[in-house]
């Protein structure tokens, strides 16, 4: 065990005394029940590398920290000495809008960096939830994404390469700048979605796309799930190329101020306002086969924005009940099945507001219960019958008290043995956001 | 590493152990028949012969094979097709070659949910043609489509003229079964997406055959577009073309194919199949959009005023299928047409960044002359990915050394751009000591580490991709006892 003093100077003689914070300077990097002994906030590659460097050689468990806008994600680390900020790290190195690439460094924030790429017509079509708090590098360690996955992809369709600061503070590079490599392995997938348990990402470069000119949205109202999960899947066998196809029960339609309805579709077509028109009256015909009327509406970015954001916003205050907040994945065709399967399941002890983006089968939620006790058996019973149907669900955020008795993750992957030993060879000291990621990993 | 052949008795028994697996007519071990599976479509490029081929029928099988290779510590070498360009389906040290083609069924279309499961032995166009009636296709489409494998394609991470809107493999897998070089069957991803853990399907896609043997693939099937348009813009020179292929893309438009063929490549493409290309022309593009109909309109608008907006000298549009496949043809012919133009070529794969396309092209033009070798070009210039096709004749004293060189110094350059050495084609055999001019040791360390996990008896197709020199103990810096980090 290392004394508080040996860190706190260790760390101040890599990055300076303003930039490293201990004592009650930590508390907002509380994990569960457990604070670190010390916050370091470097500011270039060398710095991070010499700070994980002497964590390496002391032992030390670390937990790298972007926004910490999703930091109740995963189990929590098995020890946590060390939280290494990244908010320092925040620049955008390279913008070559010709190219229709860039690269920034991870403690960006996603919605900074969309501004900055704004200016010169572009996004990374990435819509994580609170993408003002949420920084590239944390959206990439936990492989975020938002309802424009289903026409852009993810972040494995779209990052081309990262900088990884190692456990032993080795720097490396996976991947290259270019939008296409078939250069030996693509570890860069490896990095994305581990959770910093490989190794913390401290630069990535990306594809980008054009701003669409005009973003239309419709609302499709249905009487039940059934039939607006035929319509979903209609649309996306269609030639239409939708921006966004969602999936909004009953409970969540008002919580995103929806038609009042027993279920709906929210669509969005993008494009130059010709096309976006053409796609509209095709949508319609195709609705129009199953008896629905889409309506038309326009929105405010911003809008748009508390779509992804839901459910950690408008759906519930976190004050007002006990809420939790997951995601589950079935098959895209199952959506409609597994959200009634889980309102069924749970009406009795919780609010359940839901969404499904259809074309990958992501479904998200909360459950909000005046009792501790109503939320974990929500959570026990939407993950057995999830279960039925071969769906995953995967607890994103629990109150304190709960977590202990919940499993976070509630899966073990087919290939575990080798996920343990990758983390083996990575990290074998295990000092990396040990036990965060599934399976113990 | 030379390979003087296994020992004549382990040899036999391997035969006679694979023939109970699958059968005495699923073994091939005379030395003519054996011949065949010398190399991949690399053909210059031959390193040793496999000791014995085994054609399996089910992953059952595959794992049965490598079980008896590793207990027997003999090399396996998965092939689909061979039409691999990098050697990865080249032995590099004898062994067990595995060869995948009797695998080759549809094993399931889902429908509803967009997805196919294949054998990993199944043909690519046979996929895109069994799903054709239900308005979906499979979208990577490499120029040997017709004949490749789909779990070839997922070894290297194939490509194709229609990546550059759709992706290439990596994104349209879902999941994979794979035999590990244990020998045990292992499943990754699958039809849900994004289950929790290390993504390792996405580093399993073009780890060429040496994480394991690809036995069954899922994939992505995509609804067919609405309407496509194709498009052939002549241009004097490859400057102007280039300068419009970077004005395209800079424009934020994406066509799914956006083609450059040059001269000497027009000149071999009419001798031989007559695609209608001028052949007073500097440099054609082939331009092909799709989508929404009032989409693609809007765009080839676009298109044309950006063509225009660099001298072309005329843009004609395809009108009816049969023409649209003309134009296709001569692009698609167009390797197999060398043979009108050269003896022999080198054919490269860098990809760079798109706005250095003008002075990379022009830079290839010089490195050819100063070297005395003709240099043609036939590429997927939307993304940046040249493939430059050296010329040369092998009973020219010199002259292939002369290509080398070229080629060398072209990779070289390509790098410096801020490219890489491989947009599709893999490392393979062929560029192995270019990796380090990408990647430092600690950045091969790393890849090395994935190596390890996966075949740490370094048996499931030696010789590949990581330089021929690397050392075996990578990262041994992590595992010092002493904890202290090496020295940046």
């Amino acid at each position: 065990m290392q004394t508080v003093t040996t860190i706190v100077g260790g760390m101040q003689a890599i990055v300076g005394s303003d930039h490293v914070r201990g004592g009650a300077g930590t508390a907002a990097y509380r994990l569960g029940p457990a604070a670190p002994q010390a916050v370091v906030f470097p500011t270039d590659e060398s710095e991070i590398s010499r700070v994980l460097a002497f964590a390496w050689e002391k032992g030390l468990g670390v937990v790298p920290w972007g926004g910490g806008a999703h930091q109740s994600l995963g189990t929590l680390p098995t020890q946590y000495d060390v939280a290494i900020d990244l908010g320092r790290m925040d620049r955008l190195l390279e913008h070559e809008p010709a190219d229709m690439t860039a690269t920034a460094q991870a403690g960006i924030r996603v919605a900074e960096l969309q501004r900055r790429l704004a200016v010169h017509g572009q996004f990374l079509p990435l819509d994580p939830p609170l993408a003002d708090r949420a920084t590239l590098g944390g959206i990439l360690a936990t492989r975020l994404s938002g309802p424009l996955s289903c026409r852009y992809g993810t972040a494995r369709d779209l990052v081309l390469g990262v900088r990884v600061a190692h456990a032993d503070g080795t720097i490396t590079k996976a991947g290259g700048k270019v939008v296409k490599n078939a250069s030996a392995y693509d570890i860069t997938k490896l990095y994305l979605g581990s959770y910093g348990t490989l190794g913390v990402i401290v630069e990535a470069t990306f594809r980008l796309y054009p701003r669409p000119a005009r973003e239309q949205g419709w609302w499709i109202a249905s009487p039940d799930l059934e039939l607006a999960q035929a319509v979903a899947i209609r649309i996306l066998r269609s030639h239409l190329v939708p921006n966004r196809v969602e999936l909004v029960d009953r409970t969540a339609l008002t919580a995103l101020a929806g038609p009042a309805a027993d279920s709906a579709l929210l669509l969005s077509v993008a494009g130059v306002p010709e096309a976006v028109q053409g796609q509209g009256s095709d949508l319609v015909r195709i609705a129009s086969d199953f008896g629905l009327s889409p309506v038309e509406f326009s929105l405010p970015e911003r809008r748009w924005a508390a779509l992804s954001d839901f459910p950690w916003v408008n759906s519930g205050s976190k004050t007002a009940c006990y809420r939790a907040v997951w995601r589950a994945i079935v098959l895209p065709a199952d959506c409609a099945k597994g959200m009634r399967a889980v309102r069924q399941a749970t009406s009795q002890w919780a609010q359940a507001p839901m969404v499904a983006s259809v074309a990958h089968g992501a479904l998200r939620g909360a459950f909000c219960a005046d009792t501790l006790e109503a939320v974990r058996r929500s959570l026990t019973a939407a993950r057995t019958v999830l279960q039925s149907i071969a769906g995953i669900l995967v607890v994103l955020e629990a109150p304190d008290s709960l977590r202990p008795e919940v499993d976070m993750w509630g899966v073990s992957p087919d290939a575990l043995g080798v996920m343990q030993r990758l983390k083996s060879e990575f990290d074998p000291k295990r000092i990396l956001n040990a036990g965060r990621l599934v399976g113990g990993i | 590493m030379n390979h003087d052949g296994l020992a004549p008795e382990t040899r036999g028994r391997l035969i006679q152990a694979c023939e109970r697996i699958v059968g005495p007519g699923g073994v091939i071990v005379h030395p003519d028949e054996l011949r065949v599976y010398e190399c991949d479509a690399l053909t210059y490029y031959r390193r040793s012969m496999p000791d014995l081929v085994v054609l399996p029928t089910s992953t059952q099988q595959v794992a049965e094979i490598v079980r008896l290779c590793r207990e027997a510590g003999v090399p396996i070498v998965p092939r689909g097709a061979g039409t691999g360009l990098s050697g990865g389906a080249t032995p590099f040290a004898g062994g067990v070659m595995i060869v995948l083609t009797r695998m080759s069924r549809i094993l399931e279309i889902d429908l509803p949910n967009r997805m196919a499961t294949v054998e990993a032995g199944c043909i690519n166009l046979t996929l895109t043609n069994a799903v054709k009636r239900d308005g979906l296709f499979y979208a990577p489409d490499p120029a040997s489509q017709q004949a490749c494998t789909i779990g070839g394609n997922v070894a290297e991470n194939a490509g194709g003229p229609h990546c550059l809107k759709y992706g290439v493999t990596t994104n349209h897998v879902l999941g994979a079964t794979l035999v590990t070089p244990d020998g045990e069957i292992v499943r990754l991803g699958g039809k849900l997406s994004d289950e929790p853990g290390y993504d390792l399907l996405g580093v399993f896609v073009g780890s060429e055959g040496t994480l394991g043997i690809c036995t069954e693939v899922t994939v992505r099937l995509m609804p067919q577009p609405e309407a496509v348009k194709t498009l052939l813009a002549i241009f004097q020179n490859m400057e102007d073309a280039s300068n419009a292929v970077s004005g395209i893309i800079a424009r934020g438009i994406i066509p799914v194919a956006l083609e450059m063929i040059d001269r000497p490549t027009i000149q071999a493409v009419e001798a031989n199949v007559k695609a209608g290309y001028p052949l007073d022309a500097g440099a054609v593009l082939l331009i092909e959009l799709d989508g929404p109909r009032a989409e693609i309109e809007a765009e080839a608008m676009g298109v044309e005023a950006l063509c225009r907006e660099h001298r072309c000298l005329d843009l004609r549009v395809a009108y009816t299928e049969e023409e649209r496949a003309l134009l296709w043809k001569g692009r698609k012919e167009a390797a197999g047409s060398f043979g009108r133009i050269t003896h022999h070529y080198y054919l490269q794969d860098a990809v760079v960044p798109r706005t250095k396309l003008p002075q990379v092209l022009r830079e290839i033009e010089d490195i050819g002359k100063r070297y005395g070798v003709l240099v043609a070009n036939v590429f997927h210039a939307g993304d940046g990915n040249v493939h430059p096709m050296i010329c040369f004749d092998l009973h020219v004293p010199g002259q292939a050394e002369q290509a080398v060189k070229a080629g060398s110094e072209i990779m070289k350059r390509c790098i410096e751009a801020g490219g890489t050495v491989t947009g599709e084609h893999g490392i393979g055999l062929e560029k192995r000591e270019y990796l380090r001019l990408m990647f430092s040791p600690d950045d091969l360390a790393a890849m090395q580490c994935v190596r390890r996990v996966f075949d740490p008896a370094g048996l499931c197709n030696p010789g590949k991709i990581f330089p021929e020199d690397e050392p075996q103990e990578y990262r041994s810096k992590t595992r010092h006892p002493s904890g202290e980090a090496a020295p940046r």
